[in-house]
């Protein structure tokens, strides 16, 4: 059966800031569509269908787009809901690709966005742990030795970050690294939200230690913002874009849920870093995207990577090395803006983080450089194809995206 | 469509008031049953399609806790936020892209581990109507019956009559949890009003459970012994419902039509032997024999007295007691087409109609079923 080429004809963001008390969701989401539209050169009529997505316990509003979608576009429109945690943006992407690839819908608009303002996210992502926390009650654990995970994610990634080092031979001076690298990058994206431009390895280091090897430079804001792209057949694409960007392949891959390596139900014991499910979806969409060796063909890499340690590990468990040697190629010069395989020219989820919305920028960043629209953070090298990468859930959910400037063969 | 995609199997717990499950055992229950009956091993290559509600289990990402039980371990996995019928919509656009051919989906949820109508207030307007604190999924419903019943002089009776035949037709559905045999409108009208005109026994009352269904396209659906084929989808979403005419129900009669024109049936009336409905409440399914095109817009009422809609009539509509006999939010929609490729696969037991060669069967998500999915299924 024919492959239905799927293609990124737009892209849209929302102004990024820690809180957006000027706009309430459902403008919020607003500013992201009509940019989107703009820049894809279609108005809500030309859009088939509509597949949208955040953390709704963030902001507590269930659904939002019940109340906000007709203002989007979405009226007597098909319209799927797809939420998945920190992955949602990918997954409402994945989404959008299937619809198209589906042969149903033509033209598709994806929207992903969190309001953290509205909300309280670590009190929400603290409910994530609360299957784990209530085991180790069982088990007789003491609930001031639990209280220490407190901070939700930054409580978890310190296990994960602890585990790749001692894995990797990564040091806490890659960490810093990763984190200047990123805010450097992120200074030449208008749409990014921490901007630090000449952050030094050295300032990193310098700032507080929230729980081993965790600084506060090593980890995301909370961010409020809105993205969406639009995408549609090889053959629209054409006639709107020059140069569209090609969604090769969407592969999701879940593994157990185990926030600190042992699961609620007592089943599990596994390493937090080891993210086997993240090397399977790279290796699916790899396979459907016809791609045989990802470290030649991909030209640049949008992992997702809210805290320092996971852009290496990240990088790893996308076949884009061996396990072990990402340290040594960042510190090689290979990860930067003007190297052989730039990874985060965004400035990446460590910058910028509206968490609903994170995943879906990993795939409209990459779509921007394949455009050659990036920018002042456009990479210097020729780019044709690219991966984009979501993380989330307790620790095991992925998904992966296989970007390129030419269609599938199939 | 682009390939032919067929119902393989399907499993669905018992739908309790308070199961003594977890929402885990129930989803490892129907997710090893469904495969089990579809032929397929853990080790198989399917993708999962879950639909869940981080309101419903009170934290956030809904679907993280549910890889092991649904089966999805080291799958290609995902989740749609919204009624179990959409998470089947999203599995058949994995499989029509040719990526997958087999999905299983699952749908779920545990009500009596909630606060049953919170999820509900969540859902409104935040900037006004949450504020006031007035509206909720019972008076939303109710403001609509009302509109729909004072455009169209449909009566109070119509609307308990409704009630009172899908009670009556749950008392056949061993899976059902909300059943009166030989219940009639008198009784439904005489139940505790909540919100005029709507009484309790209108009302489909959330309980636990949760139900899977493989679909398949390729290899297994050709050698399936019962395929049941998905002839034709639509979906659509419509407006908030401050924000349109709550006479009708928009987003229902979108899909529908989408729905037909995919499965070549221009005359619903006369090709559509059986229809499963997703009714949170009474004249809702009213309003979607109008919407479904059975009926004439405005004729939901006398379409019902005309006994049309009855186990025994020539389109019976939710033979299974529909959601008023068991409704678990996040699986309506989903057990709405399970039950419907029952009737058409002759294995709905005491419920089993004469004739079901084409059924239809809708979700909903929304105050007002203000999104509406349908599915036209097709036999041999």
């Amino acid at each position: 059966m024919a492959h239905v080429d799927v293609a990124i004809v737009g892209v849209g963001y929302s102004k990024h800031v820690s809180k957006r008390r000027d706009v309430n969701i459902a403008e919020l989401v607003w500013e992201a569509v009509s940019n989107c539209y703009e820049d894809a050169g279609l108005k809500p009529k030309d859009i088939d269908a509509v597949v949208t997505g955040n953390m709704p316990a963030f902001e507590g509003v269930n659904i939002p787009e019940l109340w906000g979608a007709g203002h989007w576009g979405a009226y007597h429109k098909p319209l799927i809901r797809i939420t998945t945690g920190g992955t949602t943006g990918g997954s409402v992407v994945h989404g959008a690709y299937y619809a198209v690839a589906s042969g149903l819908y033509d033209t598709v608009l994806a929207i992903a966005f969190e309001k953290q303002s509205d909300g309280n996210s670590t009190m929400g992502l603290n409910t994530v742990a609360l299957a784990d926390a209530a085991a180790q009650f069982q088990q007789g654990v003491d609930p001031g030795f639990l209280a220490a995970f407190g901070g939700g994610a930054v409580g978890i990634a310190v296990y994960q970050a602890a585990s790749y080092m001692k894995r990797s031979g990564c040091t806490t001076h890659h960490l810093d690294k990763v984190s200047a690298l990123c805010r450097n990058n992120a200074a030449l994206n208008p749409w990014s939200h921490l901007k630090q431009p000449g952050l030094t390895p050295e300032d990193v280091a310098k700032t507080v230690l929230m729980q081993y090897p965790i600084r506060f430079g090593h980890v995301c804001p909370a961010t409020d913002g809105a993205c969406a792209m639009i995408v549609t057949t090889g053959e629209k694409a054409l006639k709107l874009q020059n140069k569209p960007a090609y969604i090769l392949s969407c592969a999701s891959c879940s593994d157990e849920a185990a926030l600190m390596g042992i699961s609620g139900s007592g089943t599990t014991n596994m390493d937090p870093c080891a993210q086997e499910h993240c090397k399977l979806a790279a290796k699916w969409a790899y396979e459907l995207a016809g791609i045989k060796d990802p470290r030649r063909e991909i030209d640049v890499a949008e992992p997702y990577a809210p805290f320092a340690h996971q852009m290496l590990m990240f990088y790893e468990r996308l076949l884009l090395c061996d396990e072990g040697e990402a340290p040594a190629i960042l510190d090689s010069g290979s990860m930067n803006l003007d190297g052989e395989l730039p990874v985060c020219p965004s400035g990446g989820v460590i910058s910028t983080n509206a968490i609903g919305a994170s995943a879906m920028e990993r795939v409209t960043e990459v779509a921007l450089q394949i455009m050659g629209k990036a920018g002042d953070r456009q990479v210097k090298k020729e780019v044709h194809k690219g991966v984009a990468h979501g993380w989330g859930g307790a620790v095991n959910l992925n998904v992966v995206a296989v970007l390129s400037d030419t269609p599938r063969r199939s | 469509m682009r390939r032919e995609v067929a119902i393989i199997s399907y499993a669905q717990t018992p739908y309790e008031p308070d199961a003594n499950a977890s929402r885990e055992m129930q989803v490892l229950r129907v997710a090893k049953a469904a495969l089990a009956a579809a032929g397929l091993k853990q080790e198989d290559r399917y993708t999962v399609v879950t639909a869940n509600n981080d309101y419903c289990d009170g934290r956030t990402i809904s679907n993280m806790r549910l890889v092991e039980p649904a089966a999805a371990w080291m799958k290609n996995e995902s989740k749609a936020e919204m009624d179990g019928a959409y998470a089947a919509l999203y599995g058949l656009l994995r499989i029509l892209s040719g990526d997958h051919d087999i999905a299983l989906i699952i749908g779920e949820s545990q009500a009596s581990v909630y606060a049953r109508w919170l999820p509900g207030i969540m859902m409104m307007d935040p900037t006004f109507d949450r504020q006031r604190w007035l509206l909720n999924e019972v008076s939303a419903a109710a403001l609509q019956a009302r509109a729909y019943m004072n455009a169209f002089g449909v009566s109070e009776e119509q609307v308990a009559g409704v009630a009172a035949k899908n009670l009556d037709n749950a008392a056949l559905n061993p899976l059902a949890g909300n059943k009166l045999a030989g219940a009639d409108a008198a009784k439904v009208l005489g139940s505790r009003k909540l919100y005029e005109p709507i009484s309790e026994m209108m009302v489909a009352q959330y309980c636990d459970g949760a139900c899977a269904m493989v679909i398949a396209a390729g290899e297994l659906a050709e050698k399936a012994e019962k395929p049941v084929w998905i002839r034709g989808v639509g979906f659509a979403h419509d407006s908030y419902l401050t924000e349109r005419s709550l006479e009708e129900m928009g987003s229902l009669k979108l899909a529908a039509e989408k729905a037909y024109a995919m499965a070549g049936i221009s005359d619903p009336a006369s090709q559509v032997d059986l229809a499963e409905v997703h009714e949170n409440f009474a004249h809702e399914e009213l309003m979607a024999y109008e919407a479904l095109g059975f009926c004439g817009r405005g004729e939901g009422g006398a379409f019902f007295d005309s006994g049309a809609t009855r186990r025994d009539g020539k389109l019976p509509v939710n033979t299974s007691g529909g959601a008023i006999g068991a409704n678990v939010a996040c699986a309506t929609g989903l057990a709405r087409i399970i039950e419907a490729a029952m009737q058409i696969r002759g294995e709905a037991g005491d419920h089993q109609v004469a004739k079901a060669k084409t059924a239809v069967a809708t979700g909903q998500t929304g105050p007002c079923a203000q999104e509406s999915v349908v599915f036209v299924l097709g036999g041999e």
